[in-house]
């Protein structure tokens, strides 16, 4: 007997109970669907969150340098006694240029920002999300503390006007460069080059705009070209703390470790180990620390879905027992007219693993339903499932069918045809 | 005449050296040549169908000797077991044995499947034996929605489309009315008249007469075996 027939037999045997095997596949439909489901969903989370980081840019190293001793200055205010760190980290920086791409301060800062009608107080109390969770209104920009190499770590080119220069840092300019989106917002699509803005109420001159970094938007986590680069000089006009960390982006994901260790010993010669302290590490870190994290919950999540597909399994295994006591005469007849034990196998087999593979498909189905529907109502995604995760859960499927068909299977072809033919 | 099938000696014990042991088969030796159309008559629990089990390998005797074509059975394997019953062998049941599930064709075609013949040729093939019995214009119904009588000819047609050299046949006329079996009962002449060896099983002694040869069993054993002018009735 060919495997052809061998199908045929078990496709004739499943479409003539639909009605049971529907049910007996309801196991594996739901195991399969929710599997799935979990599994694209974070698998889809974590990718996202990846281009964003890479969108950014990879091979960056956070490098901070902070002060821990304070002391009350004429006013009585608490200040770190810390300097500014940068010129020195960035001279060094750019002594090695041959392996750093650029440095740049990492510092958010909240500011209020106007121009004409648009102003980020009214924004921050307008914008809200719909029931759906869509956004709705203008989301205000993040602020940020740059240095001319802002761009260059930050994976970002210039469409209008220019970048930051190393004159703007110096001079305490108070210029700023624009993400695509926050252009959008303040300027729509006018042309913001040399336009005053109020930042603090203090006039700033727009002098360029980045192009996007992102290929599509992500409602949830807002663009991460909605932002603003002002030098990071002019802190010293619009306040804050002192600025402690910066990003050194290195030229080959190879030279992480050497660039690591060359600024770890610049460091230490440029701090004071009594009042200061430091730390450098690949940014990569966080990134796996929250893949671990994902990870995690998608396995406990999974561990769930796979004692479901388990049962369904135990299902499917119970109604081939079944199927084989009612089918026994049936056996009995195969056998008497040259049926093998083997066919008998093959057959039962290939049936247990048909019905479990349907089921697979259905639940295949189902779960990119609710791997869409998941990624939306979680993350205002839209999360497709990868084609690994679904090829994975059809051979799974299969699989449970033959794992489970094993025992009816072998159960039926050790009948004796004589006493299988008896049977009513 | 070049002997076929040989029993030696062969017992069917079932519960041996308990209180309630049966002997189904109780030393039976036989002898059967190519070409023949012998008749098994016995009662009720006579040992006539273990009989046939054992003679169509379906079941294995307690002990003694079977010699099919002069190979002894005991020593071959399942898969061989399997081949014989698919190629040497056409049963005709009682209740006619077909898998209601199947189409009439797929019936047929079933022990042709199972010898791996390609799909072209087979259909051919079952073709050929449904045409022999006159079904071939009812090939797409199931068996549920046929007669008795042509629901045996569907298990002849079955029985025939690997063109065996031997037919079994339990009480094949046992659930037909006396016309349609007399029907059966002729077409097992002319399969015998072709050269197929026939071993008939009956309680009836007006079937057993149409045999040439009577082999008759009581109590597991053979208590007549005699030639006879085939007497129709």
């Amino acid at each position: 007997m060919n495997i052809r027939q061998a199908f045929k037999m078990a496709w004739k045997s499943i479409w003539g109970k639909k009605g049971r095997s529907i049910l007996t596949m309801l196991g594996i439909i739901i195991g399969i669907a929710s599997v799935m489901t979990i599994v694209s969903a974070i698998a889809g989370y974590a990718d996202k969150m990846m281009e964003q980081f890479e969108a950014m840019g990879t091979n960056r190293i956070s490098l901070s340098a902070y002060s821990y001793v304070y002391i009350e200055d004429e006013n009585g205010n608490w200040v770190n006694t810390g300097k500014d760190y940068f010129p020195d980290i960035y001279a060094y920086c750019n002594s090695m240029s041959d392996l750093v791409v650029g440095v740049t301060p990492q510092a958010y800062f909240s500011a209020t920002m106007i121009y004409g009608t648009k102003n980020t107080n009214t924004m921050q109390q307008n914008f809200y999300y719909d029931e759906n969770g869509n956004p709705v209104g203008d989301r205000p920009p993040s602020f940020y503390y740059g240095s001319d190499q802002y761009s260059a770590c930050s994976n970002l080119v210039i469409t209008q006007g220019r970048d930051l220069t190393q004159l703007d840092v110096k001079n305490y300019n108070q210029v700023m460069v624009l993400g695509s989106e926050a252009a959008k917002t303040f300027f729509g699509t006018a042309n913001p080059i040399g336009k005053i803005v109020q930042l603090n109420s203090l006039n700033f001159e727009v002098v360029g705009v980045y192009d996007s970094r992102m290929k599509e938007e992500s409602s949830m986590m807002g663009s991460i070209d909605n932002f603003v680069v002002v030098p990071y000089t002019t802190r010293r006009v619009l306040g804050g703390d002192n600025i402690s960390d910066f990003i050194v982006v290195a030229r080959n994901l190879e030279d992480m470790d050497e660039i690591v260790s060359r600024l770890d010993g610049f460091m230490k010669g440029l701090l004071d180990r009594n009042t200061s302290d430091y730390n450098v590490q690949p940014e990569s870190q966080g990134l796996d620390y929250m893949n671990e994290t994902l990870g995690m919950v998608g396995g406990v999540l999974a561990g769930v879905a796979a004692i479901s597909l388990m049962v369904g399994g135990i299902g499917i295994m119970n109604i081939m027992l079944v199927t084989v006591t009612e089918r026994t005469r049936e056996i009995g007849i195969r056998r008497a007219i040259g049926a093998q034990r083997s066919s008998i196998v093959t057959q039962f087999l290939i049936e247990a693993a048909m019905l479990c593979g349907i089921g697979g498909l259905i639940g295949m189905a189902l779960g990119t339903g609710g791997c869409l529907l998941l990624g939306n109502l979680l993350f205002q995604m839209t999360i497709y499932p990868s084609a690994p995760v679904t090829a994975g859960a059809f051979g799974l499927s299969v699989l449970l069918g033959v794992i489970f068909g094993c025992y009816p299977a072998l159960k039926a072809s050790k009948l004796q045809p004589v006493e299988a033919l008896r049977a009513e | 005449m070049e002997k076929l099938v040989e029993l030696r000696d062969v017992y069917k014990i079932y519960g041996e050296g308990l209180e309630s042991e049966v002997r189904a088969l109780d030393g039976v030796s036989l002898q059967i040549d190519r070409g023949e159309f012998v008749a098994v008559v016995g009662q009720s629990g006579s040992g006539k169908s273990t009989m046939m089990n054992v003679l169509g390998c379906l079941d294995i005797p307690t002990r003694g000797d079977y010699f099919l074509e002069g190979t002894d059975v005991r020593d071959l394997t399942d898969k061989e077991l399997s081949r014989i019953r698919n190629k040497e062998i056409g049963f005709i049941f009682q209740q006619y044995n077909l898998i209601q599930t199947l189409t009439v064709l797929e019936n047929v075609e079933l022990p042709l499947i199972y010898q791996g013949i390609h799909a072209d040729e087979r259909r051919d093939m079952a073709l050929d034996a449904l045409e022999r019995v006159g079904l071939l214009g009812r090939i797409k119904h199931k068996p549920t929605e046929m007669s008795g009588g042509q629901q045996q000819r569907v298990a002849i047609a079955r029985a025939i489309a690997t063109k065996p050299p031997i037919i079994m046949a339990d009480e094949p006329t046992g659930a037909l009315d006396s016309r349609t079996g007399h029907e059966v009962l002729e077409f097992l002449q002319q399969l015998n008249r072709e050269g197929t060896t026939v071993i008939l099983i009956t309680h009836d002694n007006g079937i057993a007469a149409t045999a040439r040869r009577c082999v008759r069993l009581t109590d597991g054993k053979i208590v007549e075996d005699k030639e006879q002018e085939v007497d129709w009735f």
